[in-house]
């Protein structure tokens, strides 16, 4: 597929350039506050910013071109690589920043691929990874494997990190199914937090492989090395945006008819993670400053302005440290340029950035201070990050967890409860705009004379509040009160990855479907699971509906399904590209009108008498019951599907009357709001027939 | 073995092949970046890396250097290379020594008539600098004990250095001259010297014998003959060319070093001792089997866990490889018939009454004699000192720094956790701090003999070697700037 002479053989791959792309922009909110003003890649950990860390570590593996892909805050990544070495004449690589537009990874992916920029194999890393392994024997086997065979289109690393690691997500615990004799990643799923682990394998996976691993022990640090064709992938299917639920999973899913197969490298020496949530940044900064990624260590000074040095217990100060004689710095800490300590006051674990002044008698643990931040006398802070110039009152308490952005200003004598964040900008509606503006100060969170507000997560991310706190009640079950629970951050992947399992809810339909049995049921199953996956693969790749169909046609005939079946298939299959469309960050009118409008004859081609029509709607009844806001996708679709006249207004009546809809509690909650379309539909027809007769009158 | 890979990932050799095609500018970064990602690091590789690059510095075309520039130049550089990587400092020894053959060249020119080779009386600050070729080791001299002197011509009996400058210097032709110079050097050197001398060697050498403190490696030394060639040329020398031509000798030096240690095995280990040593180490190697081709002799060897371990094995599996540009490789000592033992470095105390002498490999040596070793290296020295054993250093010149070490701590570096607990044992590391510290502090007192090139000396002499090879103004080369700027 690609047009590559590889036959050519050794030499010539030799010569071939090494390239990368580090993807600059997280598409993510976990950092809130901080992202909200500065990109994710420029914050700093150790007091380097993160993208200094991937760049340096591609430079050690001898990449000769980098592009940065950018979606937002372009500009100061681009004013800062500009002015950074590796822009430079001395730079070991050329760098280019791509701007873009994308609002995720895949956007990002697409965007490549249209400028061609890629010539042959690179290496795709995110802007914040951490890394020194060695990369020689990774690039190595994933040429041999290409050499072999075209279809190996995409190479994993990831990094073995036993049971619990500090630096492995623990939130969503990523598991890899490998095949250990082609290091083929065969199936690929994220194990929802808080569940008991449980993994959908295909069948096909167990037959077609003698030995498979499952691997949950890995660190998936963001590295992997893909082709062009990988590339290709990315603009075949429009919607994909995320590298792992969506491209490996969704390659992994067309194995059977693609062949394409994506193959993961383990490393077992050396140091890779990610810093994509405040927990990994707050684990990550712990092992570079217990030299776990060394030589990445504050005192190798990559930065030609840095001037650490390592003291014993790992205590790394930089020239000009001004360290009153009754203060105690201790272990883990690292202290930048011309920092004043006062008399009296306690640092532990703590990063402390450049020109920032400590005063008196201040406690400081596990606390994350950026460049030029200022601590008033007597305070205590405790497991939190102070931002870049953000100044902190007398007899102020920093509780753990608690994040406080640029240039905020927290009056004397303020309590900052557990994880609040506090920042001066938010962001202005509307949710894919990045700009900000600055919010209106609240005295009551940063004291007389502060400056900042509580950021509140607003409803669309208000799965991600959810998640942060329930994550941080499991942690601190298990792994007791040190501190870094706090950090837990919620996850959209993960929320995504809920909406993708397959086969939880086939079981939910079985009640109302029919009273089958026994083996016929278990067909029915086996029919509903394939049915609607491949018909949400389709909605989800935006395929043509009559090719959709045309599969769906296919399937009905190899397994002999009925049409109730199929009906059934095609409302699950519907609501899950609208679950899953509202996760991506639409509104639940939006979602259901990018998912059903394209796809009109998809259904009208199932549901054509009241009676079908009735039937549809009450499976997809059924299956919103579990779904994110089920009763507001219900009322949209129920409009849509009114307004298209895919349903009309008997079959909404029918629907509304059969018994089976209001069979439980939720169900009948899930479908109260559709009220007024049922009420104003019934009435339209009654005002269609007043028309039509008018007309006839005329 | 890295030949065979894609040959992506930045080296010494691939450094090397760059040279070529980058400009200077680059280059010094790149090497400053490969020091700082311990890219190139160890002792020799360093070495190599900064006489080529200060090569290409002095060799920098379209410039005209004078001396006084070609020194500021070459301090520049040579500060950001220390800056980037302090502990290793065969870098800096390299720039100093380097700085000291501009300044001798630079001294040439200001007054060639000075020149000792012409005028037969070196002043003292010429003649410090232009030392003899001498034509003998000095190993001779180990006062452990009283070999046979090395036979004459083991210039040409060296092995593997066909095509080195030894070959061209190294010949008889040139001797009769040193004598003259060695004499008038003894004479004019501090009144102490031939004493020490004396004490220095308690068989009682005479002092004639002993190494003249003008004693440099004799390849590094230009000829006399050139010398007076150069010293015809009316007024003007090149200053580039002679810089390179002195650089190109200290390369030449780097590569033959090994072997010149190698050539005083036979004095320093005999039929049927028992010998420990640690980790791999190019030098200790060549040392060993230039020995075992004629004796036989048992080597326990300490595996250096956890930094060195694997090297180690396969040194002793398959002997010995060059530490980062592997052309050559040497059979293992097994196949020539030594019983090699590997024991974990926890054993060396309990079998060190049985071990007749212990062999090091330092990672440098600072001028109180002391060095820094492989971890692992202060117990071997101190279970020596325990039973009385003798500990013998093997080191070339260049791993000679005349850094004197205050606080040694700071010269130690510390590495990565993860050799000494799995990255993995994640309960683990979380609560406790590992440390891997990846050198140790062997103090003077607890060697016995250094043997460099230039033969065996006592630790407490290095500081004059360190004299003979160092100038006092670049020992610091930052605060020697600032001297210069009041100068200026």
């Amino acid at each position: 597929m690609a047009p590559k002479a590889r036959k050519t053989g050794e030499p010539l791959e030799a010569k071939e350039t090494l390239q990368a792309v580090i993807i600059a922009d997280s598409y993510e909110d976990r950092f809130l506050p901080f992202t909200l003003e500065r990109p994710r890649c420029l914050l700093t950990l150790a007091n380097m910013p993160l993208i200094e860390y991937t760049c340096e570590w591609l430079a050690s593996v001898g990449v000769e071109e980098v592009f940065v892909c950018s979606g937002n805050h372009t500009d100061q990544v681009e004013t800062y690589l500009n002015n950074s070495r590796w822009t430079k004449d001395t730079s070991p690589f050329s760098l280019e920043v791509v701007r873009s537009t994308s609002t995720s990874v895949g956007d990002a992916m697409r965007d490549l691929d249209q400028k061609g920029l890629m010539k042959g194999d690179f290496i795709c890393v995110y802007g914040d990874v951490i890394a020194n392994i060695p990369f020689d024997a990774a690039l190595k086997a994933h040429r041999a494997r290409r050499e072999k065979s075209k279809n190996a289109i995409m190479t994993m690393v990831l990094r073995e990190a036993g049971d619990y690691h500090r630096t492995k997500d623990q939130h969503h615990r990523r598991c890899f199914v490998i095949d250990p004799e082609t290091d083929r990643c065969i199936h690929y799923e994220q194990v929802r937090p808080r569940t008991s682990p449980r993994l959908n394998i295909p069948e096909e996976v167990l037959k077609d492989h003698v030995e498979i691993d499952m691997r949950e022990d890995l660190i998936d640090c963001g590295i992997d090395i893909y082709t062009p064709d990988a590339l290709a992938q990315w603009s075949d299917s429009f919607d994909w945006k995320l590298p792992r639920q969506d491209f490996v999973h969704g390659v992994l899913q067309d194995f059977e008819t693609f062949g394409r197969t994506i193959h993961t490298y383990i490393v077992n020496e050396g140091y890779a993670a990610r810093v994509n949530t405040l927990r990994a940044y707050d684990a990550t900064t712990k092992d570079v400053v217990s030299r776990w990624a060394f030589p990445y260590c504050p005192d190798t000074n990559i930065l030609a302005d840095q001037s650490y040095q390592l003291q014993k217990g790992n205590l790394y100060k930089e020239d000009g440290v001004v360290l009153a004689r009754s203060s105690t710095v201790s272990h883990r800490s690292v202290l930048g340029k011309a920092t004043s300590i006062g008399e009296g006051s306690v640092i532990t674990n703590s990063i402390i950035g450049r020109r920032c002044v400590i005063g008196r008698r201040v406690r400081v643990e596990n606390a994350y201070i950026w460049d030029d931040a200022r601590v008033g006398d007597d305070t205590v802070i405790e497991t939190a990050v102070i931002a870049n110039e953000a100044s902190i009152g007398k007899k102020c308490h920093v509780k753990r967890g608690a994040l406080v952005s640029y240039g905020v200003r927290i009056a004397d004598g303020v309590t900052v409860e557990e994880n609040t964040r506090i920042t001066r900008f938010k962001r202005k509606r509307g949710y894919d705009n990045n700009e900000v503006c600055q919010g209106v100060t609240d005295p009551k969170v940063v004291g007389e004379g502060g400056e900042g507000f509580r950021l509140d997560l607003d409803e669309d991310e208000e799965y991600m509040y959810e998640a942060m706190l329930a994550g941080a009640q499991e942690l601190n079950v298990t792994t007791d009160g040190d501190g870094i629970s706090d950090f837990e951050s919620g996850d959209e992947e993960d929320e995504y990855a809920h909406s993708r399992e397959p086969t939880s809810r086939s079981g939910s339909f079985t009640s109302i479907a029919s009273d089958e049995s026994g083996e016929t049921k278990r067909d029915h199953a086996k029919f509903h699971r394939e049915a609607s996956d491949s018909i949400f693969d389709g909605l989800q790749r935006e395929q043509d509906p009559d090719h959709i169909q045309l599969e769906l046609q296919a399937q009905r005939l190899t397994e002999n399904a009925e049409d109730n079946q199929i009906r059934r298939a095609v409302a699950v299959a519907f609501s899950r590209r609208i679950a899953n469309l509202i996760e991506g960050g639409r509104t639940a009118k939006e979602a259901v009108a990018t998912a059903i409008l394209p796809n009109q004859r998809l259904i009208k081609a199932c549901v054509k008498e009241a009676g079908e029509q009735a039937e549809f709607l009450l499976f997809l009844q059924t299956d919103l019951v579990h779904r994110a806001q089920g009763s507001k996708v219900l009322l949209h679709v129920a409009f849509v599907l009114a307004g298209e006249d895919m349903v009309d207004g008997d079959g909404l009546e029918m629907w509304w009357e059969d018994p089976r809809s209001v069979a439980t509690e939720e169900l009948k909650k899930v479908r109260a709001e559709t009220q007024p379309v049922v009420d104003q539909m019934a009435g339209e027809s009654e005002d269609d027939d007043d028309e039509e007769e008018e007309s006839d009158d005329e | 073995m890295p030949s065979s890979v894609v040959g992506q990932t930045p080296s010494l050799t691939t450094f090397l092949k760059s040279l070529k095609q980058n400009d200077i500018e680059n280059s010094i970064e790149l090497f400053i970046s490969l020091l700082k990602r311990r890219q190139i690091k160890n002792s020799r590789p360093c070495a190599i890396a900064t006489t080529h690059l200060l090569l290409r510095v002095v060799a920098e075309p379209k410039r005209k250097w004078d001396a006084q520039k070609l020194i500021a130049r070459v301090r520049h550089v040579g500060r950001r290379l220390i800056a980037a990587q302090p502990r290793e400092m065969a870098v800096g020894n390299i720039v100093r020594r380097v700085l000291g053959v501009i300044r001798e060249v630079a001294e040439r020119d200001e007054d060639p008539l000075t020149d000792s080779e012409i005028s037969g009386s070196a002043s003292p600050i010429t003649g410090e600098f232009q030392r003899p070729a001498l034509p003998t080791r000095f190993s001779e001299f180990s006062p452990l004990h009283g070999a046979a002197a090395m036979p004459h011509n083991m210039h040409s009996g060296r092995p593997g250095t066909a095509d080195s400058m030894a070959m061209e210097f190294g010949g008889t032709p040139q001797r009769p001259a040193l004598l003259s110079t060695n004499a008038s050097y003894a004479g004019q050197g501090p009144p102490g010297t031939s004493l020490f001398s004396i004490l220095q060697h308690p068989q009682g050498r005479s002092p004639m014998a002993t190494p003249p403190p003008g004693t440099q490696s004799p390849v590094t030394g230009p000829s006399p003959s050139r010398r007076a060639i150069a010293g015809e040329i009316p007024e003007k020398l090149d200053i580039k060319a002679e810089v390179i031509d002195g650089i190109k000798e200290l390369q030449d030096e780097l590569d033959v070093v090994d072997n010149q240690i190698a050539e005083s095995a036979l004095d320093h280990i005999h039929s049927n001792e028992i010998i420990l040593t640690h980790t791999s180490s190019q030098t200790v190697q060549k040392f060993l089997l230039t020995d075992a081709r004629k004796r036989k002799f048992t080597l326990f060897h300490a595996e250096a866990y956890p930094n060195n371990h694997e090297a180690t094995h396969a040194t002793i599996l398959n002997g010995a490889q060059g530490e980062d540009d592997s052309d050559e490789r040497w059979k293992p000592l097994t196949s020539l018939g030594i019983t090699v033992i590997l024991i974990p470095d926890t054993a060396v105390f309990a079998l060190m009454s049985r071990i007749n002498k212990v062999i090091l490999a330092p990672h440098a040596v600072l001028a109180n004699g002391s060095l820094i070793a492989a971890a692992g290296a202060s117990t071997i020295a101190l279970a020596a000192k325990t039973h009385h054993v003798p500990v013998v250093v093997l080191s070339g010149v260049y791993k000679l720094s005349p850094v004197y070490p205050f606080d040694t701590d700071e010269l130690i570096e510390y590495g990565d956790p993860s050799k000494v607990v799995p990255f993995e044992e994640a309960e683990f590391t979380d609560k406790v701090d590992i440390v891997n510290p990846l050198y140790d502090w062997v103090d003077c007192d607890l060697v016995d003999l250094y043997i460099t090139n230039l033969g065996g000396h006592a630790p407490s002499y290095l500081y004059r070697i360190v004299a003979d090879h160092y100038r006092m103004e670049d020992i610091d080369l930052n605060a020697k700037q600032d001297a210069v700027v009041k100068k200026g």
